[in-house]
């Protein structure tokens, strides 16, 4: 039963990798929101902090591997929000919605803040620029599309949190 | 999910501190070397989504491409609508500077005004006037010959009436002098409206269907030698027991032309037998090669057809006697190229 739950989180994650190379560039819009980091802390919540952790890094990695300019940025990133989102959900046992939500918003914004460091593209006002209002943005999108994914995957989710 | 299921160990640390230091030494990597990590990646394990992200953006571009493409649809739709009256325009223009070279001078260019009033079906504004050298009874020519005569000059334009105006007049000769008469407006009904009369013509002299009617010179408006129409057959008048009246296709059609050639006086005592002339022997000289290349043509997609079928016919034969075939259908060129030749000459 625990490997079938397993097999489902496995599958959701699978599902929201393909959204985010499929629909996230149709949508192409300025704030996007990052399947990616959805389905990371997905999962990240139902396991350990160092296997949400490894789980970070290669997701990080592949999402360098297409941004070759921020290679190693990615995977640094998501290793971190990874764990962080598996040891809060431990201390914290956020089940409701509006925390979920919250949740993906803070996991998105500190994503997209130790990116954007780590990446050094930018600096000084820009920098702050892309952390307070577009990483914002970004968050709050990936935060409404988190909440619209939980819906979807309820039923299957649900039972894997069992 | 049980608590202790995820309960913090120094080993998560531990992993967690592994994966930023791998992750940290990666970004620290030349650039030369990350790309080849990168691609490396995209590659092998990342390739399915590199390919999906790939399509995803085309589809993205092609659906915004959509309404610029259906403006470019639709603005080539527009240009193509345009595209077969500037053909004709382009044309006319082209044989009417020919006529003027053959010309070389002595006549003044001049646009046809196409208005909308019930009138025009007889007369015509045209855009030269008096500043240009225009002068009343000018004759009015198209490359295809005759159109009409200049009735009215004002300083910036003129009028003139056409063939088919119930004045009309003109005297008209078969191209060896033989027969003379004298061609105007065939009155009638509108299809019949569009020919001519050759009028005048003794009884004792019969044209032929397809004799083409010229200009003779005689009366000093019209210079000799401009085409004005071909004979379709005779009408039969009862009452001119003396003469014979012939239908004449005329050679221009006004309605067609969007701009003509005002002959001067000076022209007019010279005759233009030699202008047209040179444009009919151009002319029958395109059709013969053309009608020599349709049948170059259609000699080579019979030759083909009879080689299928030869082909199929000895389908079951060896290949020895199928080489007999092709050979056969070489010997035949030399006798299409013969027809050829008949056909130019």
């Amino acid at each position: 039963m625990r490997s079938w739950a397993g097999l489902r989180t496995a599958l959701a994650f699978v599902i929201l990798v393909v959204l985010h190379y499929t629909l996230r560039p149709m949508l192409g819009w300025r704030a996007e929101p990052d399947f990616l980091v959805i389905a990371l802390l997905l999962v990240a919540i139902r396991v350990r902090p160092g296997a949400a952790a490894l789980l970070g890094f290669f997701t990080g990695m592949v999402a360098d591997s297409l941004a070759v300019h921020a290679f190693g940025a990615s995977a640094m990133a998501m290793s971190a929000i990874a764990f962080s989102a598996s040891w809060l959900k431990a201390v914290f046992f956020a089940d409701n919605m509006a925390l979920n939500a919250f949740f993906f918003f803070v996991g998105k914004w500190v994503y997209n803040a130790v990116y954007l460091l780590a990446e050094r593209r930018f600096g000084g006002g820009e920098l702050l620029m892309q952390i307070l209002v577009w990483s914002s943005l970004s968050a709050a999108v990936t935060a409404f599309a988190g909440l619209a994914t939980l819906l979807v995957l309820r039923p299957m989710l649900r039972t894997s949190m069992s | 999910m049980a608590t202790s299921a995820r309960a913090y160990t120094r080993w998560d640390t531990i992993l967690l501190g592994a994966c930023v230091a791998v992750a940290g030494m990666v970004r620290a990597l030349p650039e030369s070397a990350r790309e080849v990590a990168a691609s490396g990646m995209r590659r092998t394990v990342v390739a399915p989504l590199v390919g999906l992200q790939r399509d995803a953006e085309l589809s993205r571009r092609a659906w915004l491409a959509r309404d610029a493409t259906v403006l470019a649809h639709d603005s080539l739709a527009l240009r193509a609508m345009v595209v077969p009256a500037l053909q004709r325009e382009n044309e006319q223009l082209r044989r009417l500077i020919g006529l003027g070279q053959r010309m070389q001078w002595g006549f003044v260019p001049a646009e046809i005004l196409h208005g909308q009033a019930l009138a025009d079906d007889y007369t015509v504004t045209l855009s030269a006037g008096q500043r240009a050298g225009v002068k009343p009874f000018s004759p009015v020519v198209a490359p295809d010959g005759l159109i009409g005569m200049v009735k009215t000059v004002d300083p910036t334009m003129s009028t003139a009436i056409l063939w088919s105006h119930p004045d009309f007049r003109v005297s008209a000769m078969t191209a060896d002098s033989g027969v003379f008469g004298i061609v105007a407006a065939h009155l009638g009904n509108v299809p019949a409206r569009n020919l001519l009369e050759l009028r005048g013509v003794p009884v004792r002299s019969t044209l032929k269907p397809g004799t083409v009617i010229w200009s003779s010179g005689l009366g000093g408006v019209h210079p000799r030698g401009i085409p004005i129409g071909t004979v379709i057959g005779e009408e039969k008048k009862l009452a001119e027991g003396w003469a014979r009246t012939y239908l004449v296709r005329p050679a221009a059609h006004p309605a067609e032309l969007d701009a003509v050639m005002i002959l001067q006086s000076q022209v007019r005592a010279g005759g233009m037998s030699s202008v047209w002339a040179s444009v009919l022997d151009a002319d029958s000289a395109v059709r013969r090669i053309v009608a020599a290349g349709d049948s170059l043509k259609g000699l080579a997609a019979a030759d083909s057809a009879r080689a299928a079928a030869a082909r199929r016919a000895t389908a079951p034969i060896d290949s020895s006697s199928r080489v007999g075939v092709r050979r056969d259908s070489l010997q035949r060129t030399p006798a299409r190229r013969d027809s050829a030749l008949r056909q130019l000459q």
